[in-house]
């Protein structure tokens, strides 16, 4: 339904029901396409159906008017729950990002439908990236946090849920956006504090590896591979399986050519970025470090850091073999250009970056590879470290591999101090929930948003279809992202307070590391004995207690 | 090397008008003046250039380093399409354009509410220190100085929380008037200093002249004072300006949506999601349009300068 | 150049004119006082009347203000209208910064981290041992002493520019505008549009230049001096239109009639500049050495956006140093104190820079 029919039937006073006849019915189709959607076909002229295909890959990026328009038909389910008028006068801040004019845009167009029908308005506050940690923490402490609603990160749960500053989800929003729907590792103790369920999930976040086809497929190199020294098991050219494989690629690929254009082989981000680098070294970390059956891998159960551990210094000991292979600058690449300026044009053939590269690939028109990516997820390693008995050990199953779910995603709260006036809080939910809609989350899935699928209805491949994706190339995107988010050994990041905090020192100190001022068992521990500190600050015993109830330990 | 190179060409060029014997050598100087400034020119003008240009890139044309519109590559809208700037998207509904208009007013009030409040206190406060003896207690003239540049000094960082508390009682978030008072604060040494270098140049035989005829201070100062120091008012309002108007760090703190600024929209044009250099391009070229026209246009008030001078 | 004040009347003021600014100043006082006990009480909790916030507080303050300068003329005449000259800039400095610095000096001794349970406490002089054995603040302050040396540099190139643009030239408002046109654009948008785009590594035109003058593998920030190199040519090329409109406006003001004299004297150029041009812009130059060494201490936004600091620390200046102690870890205590020792290393270090300078001057004029 576009916007301006919906404006004229409006005009036209119709009463609801009417308004719906008018409409072709959208929320009857709506409600019906919940259930379509999780069957691997769906219904021709189901609200789904018709959104994929606004405005199409190949089209380029989508526009305001796109937004809005994905926004108006995915009103269904508000309208069942909300009268139109209900929410008139009610006026509440929404506080998020401005990241390239993304998410808080979309939001803005997404629910300028949602205001026309509900008549709540909405007043944004948008945040660079750059700002967010720091302004969301500074208004927690001086009582400066004007927003209702907040578009946030899982791991700052933790800052919200100790000062009990958000609302818990009414029972009809779960029913609204089919919260049973969302993939396992976002399912409680994520998204909640304490038992309380806060977050209405618009994204998931996890590494994944991206790698280029045509040079692993590539036949000179084939050739040339086949007398190199250390294959690390990597028998005959093709995409590396394990970090030890990578690490010999990387070597291998320097100074290589395919194609005439040069070729790097894996891109590290060693640049600080306000915490978000760690996420990378993390990654790199995580096969080696995050041991079967055991949910600690950063810290142990009373917080002691692990990242002084054989498996972590390894970890960043590769970085440090693997930099002078790569790129020059590159340790001062920032780690999104890594992805979106060196990758996707063509400069390295290995990534470890979150899902969204896989679409922006497709659908954004400054990438130049889209026809040679593929996905996989995190390598694993020959060997792991098992930290409670202090040795490396070769498992019986083969590599280890232990993605690592970097970020959580993000989601929509509503603060707790809308509760005291309920038709604030049912205007408030009702807006989140409408992002966080089941339909309008596959088309922030499959175009530009910043935001990745995080909902086993997103495995349904006709329906990326229909935006234009080559079923062969998603299939192997959704496979890199579904199986990281089912797998049993998968890496998740502790939600204490100040987790941010631990990163940012732990930059710092990598970054030293990586430019070979110290070693990297120097710089583990000085990482390690930081943390201590910052633990001893944030106070011990609570500090404990959070990492406990975060990674779901009793 | 440029000094001495540029003081001769000054000297130089300042003899024109004389009967000069060494044309060839005057010839010479010449050349290397306007060779200079065409050099300097590139140096300021190319990153400008790139950045123009950049609006109109497509994102394999910065990702390959074209630099010529045409011969390089296709000049297109990307960038102002994405703000709804573009000729194709300007009559179109567009909630981006709408935040950037909204931002651009904001910065127009700010910037230039917040200099031209600065340069009225500070052209009070320098004429008073360069003319008169004050004392405060037991600050004299040197220490009043020193108390106005010592606000310029701290990292407005560490100002972060206590502007937040500060702003949140007295209800100046997220206003524009907030947003000012700041801003003055930020410039105001800068004027202060700028102009009482000033006033300290400008004679004082004439002013003495009108108080012994009758006049009151503020009346020497409005009417023979103040049209001299112009061309330095207008200096320092340029330098304000510039300031306020790039000014990030506290858009970023005190406002939400209601006095938001540009280069907080300028800012966000970075994130996970890598960054949009045509964005970026368009609104560093956006926000740069408005001080250039006042450039232009307030540039011959400097340059009024020379007729003042002259008058001495 | 203090040197002579300006010589104005004094009227005599009576009695009945002093005791009449005396009330009123009392009375404003008086006002304000109210105003302000009501609402601390108020806030306390002891009395509740209800303010919204400290508005109140403020129009009483502004109220004062008035009737302080008020009072200046009607008690002291010629001299409180000279004082008005100055307080309006007085009072609203100190209104603005007196809440900032009292918090700034209380939060220095505590330990306070925004993501701590148990808030603020004092420490005393931790925060100052920390930073006595801090490497980062040292790294960063040794980085200061290279980026501020430039400066001179920065001002040499400024005056050339300044007396090019005042020679005798076609096209000189041209000129004037190109030259002011790098100081315009945001440093935000400086940072990434030259420090990520025009110095990239691969694409970069800046790169691409440097690899066609034979720089074999171009890197801007790989090299430790190379990097701090980079972001102080980027720094400077946005901040000597600063010091070139300071530096124009002065040559501008410059009285003719004295090189005038020196050209009939037969002066050569260089004896021109170097004897006449010279000394007189001394006190023009000194402003702008020094506010532009202030703003090269302040240094901060293009070192967060191209290097955060890197590599390794060495971009890294103290301001964005306490940018990410007070924002990525906010470590609010400790990054307010390397601030405020900061502030105190700058004060000393601009008032020595001022007294030489002043020294210089006078022995040159």
């Amino acid at each position: 339904m576009r916007v301006h029919v919906y404006e004229t039937l409006m005009a036209m006073q119709r009463s609801r029901r009417d308004v719906l006849k008018g409409a072709a019915a959208a929320t009857a189709l709506a409600a019906s396409s919940s259930i379509l959607s999780s069957t691997p076909s769906f219904a021709e002229d189901s609200i789904v159906a018709q959104i994929m295909k606004i405005p199409g890959a190949g089209n380029g990026s989508p526009t305001d008017a796109d937004w809005q328009k994905v926004g108006a038909l995915c009103l269904g389910p508000t309208k069942a729950n909300v009268k139109q008028g209900e929410f008139a006068g009610v006026e509440f801040s929404f506080m998020g990002l401005n990241n390239q004019n993304l998410h808080n845009f979309l939001f803005r167009g997404f629910l300028t439908p949602w205001e026309a029908y509900t008549g709540a308005k909405i007043k944004w506050i948008d945040l660079a990236q750059g700002d967010y940690n720091a302004r969301l923490q500074q208004s927690i402490a001086t009582g400066t946090a004007d927003f209702d609603i907040l578009e946030m990160g899982a791991p700052f749960e933790g800052d919200m849920g100790v000062k009990d500053l958000l609302s818990e989800m009414p029972g009809w929003v779960k029913t609204q956006i089919d919260f049973d729907d969302y993939v396992n590792y976002l399912k409680p103790p994520v998204g909640t504090w304490a038992g309380k369920i806060h977050r209405v999930t618009i994204d998931s976040d996890c590494h994944t590896i991206n790698y280029r086809t045509d040079v692993f497929s590539d036949p000179d190199l084939a050739k040339q591979w086949a007398d190199w020294k250390d294959q690390a098991g990597l028998a005959t050219w093709g995409q590396p399986k394990t970090w030890q494989q990578v690490q010999q690629v990387t070597k291998f690929l320097k100074g290589k050519k395919v194609k005439g254009k040069e070729v790097y082989g894996f891109l590290d981000q060693p640049k600080p970025w306000g915490g978000f680098q760690f996420y990378f070294t993390g990654s790199r970390a995580t096969a080696y470090a995050k041991y079967p059956g055991e949910k600690n891998w950063l810290f142990d159960e009373n917080m002691k850091p692990l990242v002084n551990n054989p498996a972590w210094v390894r970890a960043i000991q590769d970085v440090v073999d693997a930099l002078p292979s790569e790129p020059g600058d590159q340790i001062n690449a920032d780690p999104n250009t890594t992805a979106f300026q060196q990758f996707v044009t063509g400069t390295g053939s290995l990534l470890e970056w979150w899902g969204d590269i896989g679409t922006f690939a497709r659908t954004s028109d400054t990438a130049t590879i889209g026809e040679v990516l593929n996905f996989d997820i995190l390598p694993g390693s020959d060997d792991v470290y098992n930290f409670r008995a202090q040795k490396w050990e070769k498992l019986a199953s083969g590599p280890n591999h232990a993605p690592n779910m970097a970020y959580l995603g993000w989601g929509i709260y509503v603060m707790k101090s809308v509760d005291a006036d309920p038709k604030r809080q049912k205007a408030a939910w009702s807006a989140a929930a409408h992002l966080g809609g089941k339909d309008l989350s596959m088309w922030t899935a499959a175009y530009p948003s910043g935001f990745q699928p995080y909902r086993k209805s997103h495995t349904n491949l006709d329906l990326w279809a229909l935006a234009g994706y080559d079923k062969k190339y998603i299939g192997s995107y959704m496979d890199s992202q579904s199986t990281s988010y089912n797998h049993p050994n998968s890496a998740i990041e502790p939600r204490i307070p100040g987790i941010f905090q631990y990163y940012s020192i732990a930059e710092d100190e990598l970054q030293k590391t990586f430019a070979g001022k110290q070693t990297a068992q120097q710089g583990a521990d000085n990482v390690a004995a930081a943390w201590e500190k910052l633990t001893d600050k944030l106070g011990r015993e609570n500090q404990i207690k959070y990492y406990r109830i975060s990674m779901g330990l009793t | 090397m440029t000094v001495n190179a540029a003081a001769g060409a000054t000297a130089l060029a300042e003899r024109d008008d004389a009967v000069a014997p060494r044309s060839f050598a005057r010839g010479v100087g010449r050349a290397a003046i306007y060779a200079l400034l065409i050099v300097w020119t590139v140096v300021a003008l190319f990153p400008i250039y790139w950045t123009l240009s950049t609006s109109m890139k497509l994102g394999r044309d910065v990702t390959q380093g074209h630099l010529i519109p045409w011969v390089d590559f296709m000049p297109r809208w990307k960038g102002w399409q994405s703000l709804g700037l573009s000729p194709d998207t300007i009559f179109n509904t567009s909630n981006v354009r709408e935040e950037f208009l909204n931002k651009l007013i904001n910065s127009v009030v700010c910037s230039i509410g917040a200099s031209a409040f600065a340069i009225v206190i500070g052209s009070l406060a320098a004429y008073g220190l360069s003319r008169f003896d004050y004392k405060f207690g037991p600050w004299r003239n040197k220490d009043i100085s020193f108390f106005f540049v010592s606000q310029l000094i701290l990292p407005p960082v560490v100002l972060a929380l206590p502007f937040l508390v500060l702003y949140k009682e007295l209800a100046l978030l997220d206003t524009r008037i907030g947003l000012i008072l700041v801003y003055t604060l930020m410039v105001l040494p800068i004027v202060i200093w700028v102009m009482r270098d000033q006033f300290d140049t400008i004679p004082m035989e004439m002013e003495q002249a009108a108080l012994v005829d009758g006049c009151t201070t503020w009346g020497a100062f409005l009417r023979i004072v103040l049209p001299i120091a112009l061309p330095g008012m207008v200096a320092a309002f340029i330098l304000s300006l510039v300031l306020c108007w790039n000014e990030y760090f506290f858009a970023s703190l005190l406002t939400g949506s209601d006095a938001q600024t540009l280069p907080v929209m300028v800012a966000s044009q970075t994130g996970s999601s890598g960054i949009n250099w045509w964005t970026i391009a368009a609104l560093a070229t956006a926000a740069i349009t408005p001080l250039l026209l006042i450039g232009i246009f307030l540039e011959r008030y400097i340059v009024m300068g020379l007729t003042a001078g002259a008058g001495k | 150049m203090s040197s002579g004040r300006l010589e104005a009347a004094h009227d005599e003021v009576l009695p009945a004119r002093l005791s009449l600014g005396k009330w009123l100043f009392r009375l404003a006082s008086g006002l304000l006082l109210i105003v302000a006990t009501l609402q601390i009480v108020d806030t306390a909790g002891l009395v509740s009347i209800g303010f919204a916030d400290w508005r109140p507080t403020l129009y009483a303050f502004l109220v004062w203000c008035v009737a302080l300068a008020i009072a200046q003329i009607v008690e002291r005449g010629e001299l409180g209208r000279q004082r008005l000259f100055v307080l309006p800039a007085l009072l609203f400095t100190g209104a603005m910064v007196i809440f900032p610095t009292l918090f700034g000096f209380s939060v220095a001794f505590t330990d306070w981290n925004l993501n701590a349970q148990s808030g603020p406490h004092f420490n005393g002089l931790d925060n100052l041992r920390t930073l006595w054995a801090d490497s980062y603040f040292w790294n960063a302050l040794g980085n200061m002493v290279f980026y501020v040396a430039t400066v001179i540099v920065q001002y040499v190139i400024a005056f050339g520019l300044a007396l090019l643009l005042n020679a005798n030239i076609r096209g000189r408002k041209f000129f004037r505008v190109a030259f002011l046109m790098p100081f315009m654009l945001s440093p935000v948008a400086v940072s990434w549009m030259i420090g990520k785009s025009l110095t990239e590594n691969r694409f970069g035109p800046l790169a691409n230049f440097a690899r066609w003058l034979g720089w074999e593998n171009v890197t801007f920030f790989t090299d430790p001096w190379i990097a701090r190199t980079t972001i102080i040519a980027m720094d400077a090329w946005m901040w000597i239109p600063f010091m070139v409109i300071l530096l124009l406006a002065g040559l501008q003001a410059l009285p003719l009639d004295v090189k005038e004299a020196a050209k009939v004297d037969g002066a050569s150029t260089w004896q021109t500049f170097w004897e006449i041009t010279f000394p007189l812009m001394l006190p023009v130059s000194v402003t702008a050495i020094i506010l532009r060494t202030i703003f090269e201490l302040k240094l901060a936004d293009i070192v967060i956006n191209v290097t955060a600091g890197g590599p390794a620390g060495a971009t890294d200046t103290i301001s964005s140093f306490v940018y990410r102690e007070y924002r990525d870890r906010a470590n609010v205590g400790y990054a307010t104190m390397v601030a405020e020792v900061y502030l105190v290393i700058i004060i000393i270090f601009i008032t020595l820079l001022l007294s030489v300078a002043n020294r210089y001057v006078r022995k040159v004029t």
